[in-house]
């Protein structure tokens, strides 16, 4: 019973979240309802027993993707959004036609009452299983991922610097 | 809940990521909505995972977790080309940047 | 949501809501004692008891300052600025009070009233502790930079920007620093590190554990924003930073926050290293280890609050180098080194290990003194070594000093 108050509360947090996110003219604002949208869907991963995953989703996406995203914006314009100029782009009619479309093709399997397998035991919501699992299977995905963060790392402070003029001798550091 | 709540809901947080996609000039916003996006694929993978036949594997968190280290990774690296592509357009607008187009 | 559920959930928070923001308002006061003590003046000495005549009858060494204090910013008038974002101008001092307040259910604190409550309220508590806390301390960050822009203040975004790359940039050792102390134990569940160092065992009487303690210490110093770090509320370089246009009461629950703030990070230094309630006398008496936790917590901010009133303040850019380059290469080193050090003590023992019991303790039950001295001096000369060296190559590159007048 309180599971599904839970769930309704947080999935109206969600949605509301993401539509203010993608509709509002002001960046900022944008952005604290995206923040808002990935702490409600925290939530909805604490519901659905993936502790590890719900303090991961906000430690990574909140404190870093949100920041991340509020300084791109500080660099760029049209911050606070209040010039006149249109914020829908030119095809937005049949952009949200199939995205229309596309909700209800993935409603489909959705709805229908397929043989879902009997739930033999609630997963255990603990870290270690997801530990051993890293370290044994999976320890080469692992390393494949380390090093894709470090060629975004370099990439990205390497596409935002631009092309530096080479320093002269003598100048301070 | 069962699973087709889940379901559901994360068919109507990609929707609406697409709608955003599709729909704003901005090239922020446009990464705003490929997160929701991907966020909601990551809902989905726990809702299979924790409804599903085999929850020890811990297929679902694995996933999930992969998942959101190359988001970060995307988000970085799409934001630094957005700093640097304004560097030489002065604007964010994606109507703006179209001089691969032909007339 | 049964009855008992909600009682044992309020029964776990509300006296820490209660004893923290006491604790709080004589932290300040001991900081302007403190603070003034060291700049050679004596602070606070007029305030006493409340409703008696100050001056000479019952002043109390200026106790009731606090009291006197949170009267008067309560009373203050609430000015918000014309062009300000009324909403995101009140929330944020309210986001930055609730990650605070909220971490300090996470510290295996053993209040007498917490054994009778549910067990599965005290395990949704402590498991998973260490992971939470940090992702709930990088909440922090936001409200500091809505803060920041809400306020339509130049200064204030400065400050705003300035503060959050310096949290998001310490976050870094922070967390690297916890993960020895959860390698050693083998388990993020706080109540369980904090018993694996019963009795003198403490993780910073090893010599990974004394850097990572260090480096922990540092920053958790610039994630409170707290002197020498204090670049984005500096007096005297940007007016307030991010906290210039609050006033009243909204700027108290700045203060408040960022005090809990302390009190927080320094239960977590003292959880992970510090043996958290482990004291002489424990086994006797067990209310002495909650005893024992808040003089440990109590003795870290006394350190902060010395290094405060010592020290200047770091520039921006020297803010920011040390971070990179110095504390995140030796914390990975670190790492290393304890990582090595737990292979070199086991020899081949590791797979043979159970895993349920702190993995530091089984293998030095049973460990060659010579080994585990070896290792002792090893392990501090190769930090030892490196930081200095990654002192070296972070120094500017400047000339040395010429003087013309002095010789």
């Amino acid at each position: 019973m309180s599971e599904q108050i839970a769930f309704w509360i947080l999935s109206a947090i969600a949605v509301l979240g993401a539509l203010v996110a993608v509709r509002k003219r002001n960046l900022i604002h944008g952005v604290f309802a995206l923040m808002i949208f990935f702490a409600a869907l925290s939530g909805l991963f604490l519901l659905l027993l993936a502790e590890f995953i719900a303090a991961v989703q906000i430690l990574v996406y909140i404190g870093a993707v949100g920041i991340l995203l509020l300084f791109a914006i500080m660099l760029t314009e049209r911050v606070a959004g209040d010039d006149g100029r249109r914020m829908t782009s030119r095809g937005w009619f049949w952009g949200l036609v199939v995205a229309a479309a596309v909700f209800v093709v993935l409603l489909l399997p959705a709805i229908q009452q397929w043989p879902t397998p009997e739930v033999t035991q609630a997963p255990d919501p603990s870290v270690e299983e997801l530990g051993h699992k890293l370290m044994n299977p999976y320890v080469m995905t692992l390393e494949v991922l380390a090093l894709l963060l470090t060629a975004a790392l370099i990439g990205a402070v390497t596409a935002a610097q631009g092309i530096r003029k080479p320093k002269e001798e003598g100048s301070p550091e | 809940m069962t699973l087709h709540h889940y379901l559901i809901l994360a068919a109507l947080l990609f929707c609406i990521g697409l709608m955003g996609a599709f729909t704003r000039r901005n090239a922020i916003v446009v990464l705003f909505s490929v997160e929701i996006m991907l966020n909601a694929a990551n809902l989905n993978l726990i809702a299979f995972w924790r409804y599903g036949d085999n929850p020890a594997l811990q297929h679902g968190p694995l996933f999930t977790l992969f998942a959101i280290a190359v988001a970060a990774a995307e988000v970085a690296v799409g934001l630094a080309l957005v700093i640097a592509v304004y560097r030489h357009f002065r604007s964010v607008d994606l109507e703006v940047m179209d001089t691969l187009k032909e007339e | 949501m049964s009855l008992e559920l909600i009682r044992d959930i309020l029964v776990a928070t509300v006296p820490l809501l209660l004893i923290f923001p006491t604790l709080f308002a004589f932290t300040t006061w001991l900081e302007r004692k403190a603070l003034a003590r060291i700049q050679n003046r004596i602070g606070p000495n007029k305030v006493g008891v409340p409703l008696t005549r100050y001056g000479g009858r019952f002043s109390l060494f200026g106790l009731g300052q606090p009291m006197a204090d949170g009267i008067k910013m309560l009373f203050k008038e609430n000015i918000v600025p014309r062009d300000a974002d009324r909403l995101f101008h009140l929330l944020a001092p309210i986001l930055a009070l609730i990650p605070a307040m909220l971490v300090l259910c996470f510290l295996p604190i053993d209040f007498p009233w917490i054994n009778n409550i549910q067990d599965s309220v005290k395990a949704f508590m402590l498991d998973g502790a260490v992971i939470f806390f940090f992702a709930i301390t990088g909440l922090n960050t936001l409200a500091v930079f809505m803060a920041g822009w809400a306020s339509r203040n130049k200064y204030s975004l400065l400050g705003g920007m300035r503060a959050i790359a310096q949290m998001v940039s310490y976050e870094i050792p922070l967390v690297l620093s916890a993960v020895i102390v959860v390698m050693m134990v083998g388990s993020l569940n706080a109540a369980e590190i904090a018993n694996a160092q019963a009795g003198w065992n403490w993780f910073v009487f090893t010599p990974w554990g004394l850097a990572a303690f260090i480096i922990f210490f540092i920053a958790a110093l610039a994630e409170t924003n707290r002197s020498p770090f204090d670049l984005p509320e500096a007096e005297s370089e940007i007016i307030a930073g991010y906290f210039t246009e609050y006033s009243g009461f909204k700027f108290a629950l700045f203060f408040l926050g960022e005090y809990i703030a302390m009190f927080a990070i320094s239960g977590l230094a003292v959880t992970l290293f510090l043996g958290g309630g482990a004291g002489p006398g424990v086994a006797a008496l067990p209310w002495l280890s909650v005893i024992w936790f808040l003089v440990k917590i109590f003795a870290l901010i006394a350190i902060m609050i010395w290094l405060r009133g010592t020290l200047p303040r770091l520039r921006v850019d020297q803010l920011m180098g040390f971070a990179w380059k110095f504390l995140l290469p030796l914390s990975i080193l670190n790492i290393f080194i304890a990582g090595s050090a737990l292979h070199l003590l086991a020899g081949g023992r590791l797979a043979g290990l159970d895993e349920k019991q702190p993995i530091l303790r089984q293998l030095m039950e049973g460990a060659n003194p010579l080994v585990v001295a070896g290792l002792w001096i090893g392990a501090l000369l190769i930090l030892y070594v490196a930081a200095n060296g990654l002192n070296q190559l972070s120094r500017a590159k400047v000339r040395p000093r010429e003087y013309k007048y002095a010789e």
